[in-house]
């Protein structure tokens, strides 16, 4: 595996907790700079992926290369650094409802023990680009849903994660957020970021740098 | 040091947040806590009368009529039945009572010389008294003591408080068992009590620690707030468990019972042995909203 490789996963074989067969023979490879959409019905098994992907579940049998790391039950110092480089935004991904909008978006800047210089300015980058400003202080239960989707968008890529997974952040947006939003990842994706976005229906614009999946049958064409 | 402030101001959104979880936390913790400190005084109280009481216990070594006197007076000759008696392991003090000392004491006891007419034929009979050094003041030691000296030559009877002596180490071993039970009791409330308290608090957190998870937070970085929580209630309370006792020390006066205190230095254990225990307690309380 070449060291610019972000994920690998071979032959992935995976039944639900129900005893279904989600993956059967999954193949999947993402290199630094390159992104992926994976479209897939509901129930197909997007968010068993993504579980995968940071280390909440595991296969039954085939392997999950994560930066050059194979992942596996036990290696939780391994998984934990893994999730550090990781933004995620929707699905499973969702704010503290503690912290404030500041608290949530700075929360990966605390775990790399970021100074504070960097974190004031690199916070105040981010609720600029988000229009976030004014509700830098408020709970995430004030939030509306778009605000809500924004700020989980600003935590993910804060600490210059290289690895975004967006797990339906697309879906039943306004035009104008959409748009917003498709704006930003486009930013990202020439910045060099690699980006997973999972959805149930296909983007209606292509973003660079990406490859189209399809989840079919257990595995992805 | 960024990660510890963030440590710190979780310490203090938690007791902000729940002051009253916090507050009946301290306050149940300290209850007990004054309870076992109690129970501690009350402990070494009862140890120090009890040995009190096994200081004044001695054993009486009746003679026989046939040894001479020099045997008994003498410890320059070895082969003496004082030297004997002397050497036995165990035995502190040795005092020989002649025929006069012991119709002297029994003038002194009952008031009035029984024996009079009886000068220059005393039937009392001569005797040793013998104290021990207090790790042979057990009945074991002492029966196994009494043996030896009964297998001596010249020794007619031997006698000592053998039936209160076990009386009196039965008692101490029902109140040291029954303080240890209570002891553990104790510390098991305290512990599944602190545990609930902390599960309760971080309970309403769930979401917040399965999201940092994701984030890649660790579980002792989550932990360590609870942890310095239930430090500092375990501490506090154990602490003010002692200056309630302190404060009262002052006020009440026992003058017929010597109140024995423990030592400072154990004082300091048992409440960093607490805090070490509160701390336990707090990692036992979030340890399952950890798990992902």
């Amino acid at each position: 595996m070449s060291t610019n490789t972000i994920i690998e996963l071979n032959n992935l074989y995976l039944k639900s907790d129900r005893g279904e067969v989600v993956f059967k023979d999954l193949n999947f490879k993402l290199t630094a700079g390159q992104s992926a959409v994976i479209v897939g019905a509901a129930g197909s098994g997007k968010s068993l992926l993504v579980e995968l992907l940071i280390g909440r579940r595991y296969p039954k049998s085939g392997s999950i290369e994560l930066f050059g790391e194979i992942i596996k039950p036990g290696k939780k110092r391994l998984i934990k650094q893994m999730r550090r480089k990781i933004g995620g935004v929707g699905g499973l991904f969702k704010l503290v409802p503690s912290y404030s909008v500041a608290e949530n978006i700075l929360y990966p800047l605390v775990l790399a023990a970021e100074r504070k210089k960097v974190r004031k300015e690199q916070l105040f980058k981010m609720l600029t680009e988000f229009s976030l400003l004014k509700q830098a202080g408020e709970l995430p239960h004030n939030l509306t849903r778009v605000e809500n989707t924004l700020v989980q968008l600003a935590r993910a890529t804060i600490a210059n994660q290289p690895l975004i997974i967006i797990d339906e952040l697309l879906a039943g947006l306004d035009q104008k957020t959409y748009q917003r939003i498709y704006d930003y990842l486009v930013k990202l994706s020439l910045s060099g970021r690699s980006m997973v976005i999972l959805s149930s229906e296909k983007l209606t614009k292509e973003l660079p740098n990406t490859d189209n999946y399809t989840i079919m049958n257990g595995a992805l064409v | 040091m960024i990660r510890i402030m963030h440590i710190l101001r979780e310490l203090g959104k938690n007791i902000y947040r729940n002051p009253g979880t916090t507050f009946s936390a301290l306050l149940s913790t300290t209850l007990l806590f004054l309870l076992f400190d109690f129970f501690w005084i009350a402990a070494g109280t009862s140890e120090r009368f009890y040995q009190d009481l096994l200081s004044d216990l001695n054993m009486e070594v009746f003679v026989s009529e046939d040894v001479p006197d020099s045997s008994l007076t003498s410890m320059d000759t070895p082969s003496s039945l004082r030297s004997h008696i002397k050497s036995i392991e165990g035995v502190q003090s040795l005092t020989y009572i002649s025929k006069e000392k012991a119709r002297e004491q029994l003038s002194q006891l009952v008031g009035v010389d029984l024996l009079v007419g009886y000068d220059t034929n005393n039937p009392l009979p001569r005797s040793f008294v013998l104290t021990f050094t207090p790790d042979y003041l057990k009945t074991s030691k002492l029966a196994a003591i009494e043996k030896e000296i009964l297998a001596l030559k010249g020794v007619s009877q031997v006698f000592y408080s053998q039936n209160w002596l076990k009386k009196v180490e039965k008692t101490r071993e029902i109140v040291l068992k029954l303080g240890m039970i209570l002891g553990i009791l104790i510390i098991l409330t305290v512990l599944i009590s602190s545990t609930n308290n902390m599960r309760l608090t971080a309970r309403a957190r769930a979401i917040g620690f399965q999201q940092m998870r994701l984030s890649g937070a660790g579980k002792l970085f989550l932990s360590f707030p609870f942890l310095i929580e239930g430090f500092l209630v375990g501490a506090l309370s154990a602490g003010l468990g002692w200056l309630i006792i302190f404060y009262l020390r002052q006020k009440v006066v026992f003058t017929k019972i010597i109140i024995v205190f423990p030592p400072a230095n154990d004082i300091i254990i048992f409440c960093i042995l607490v805090a070490v225990l509160g701390s336990v307690s707090g990692y036992l309380g979030i340890r399952r909203l950890l798990k992902l």
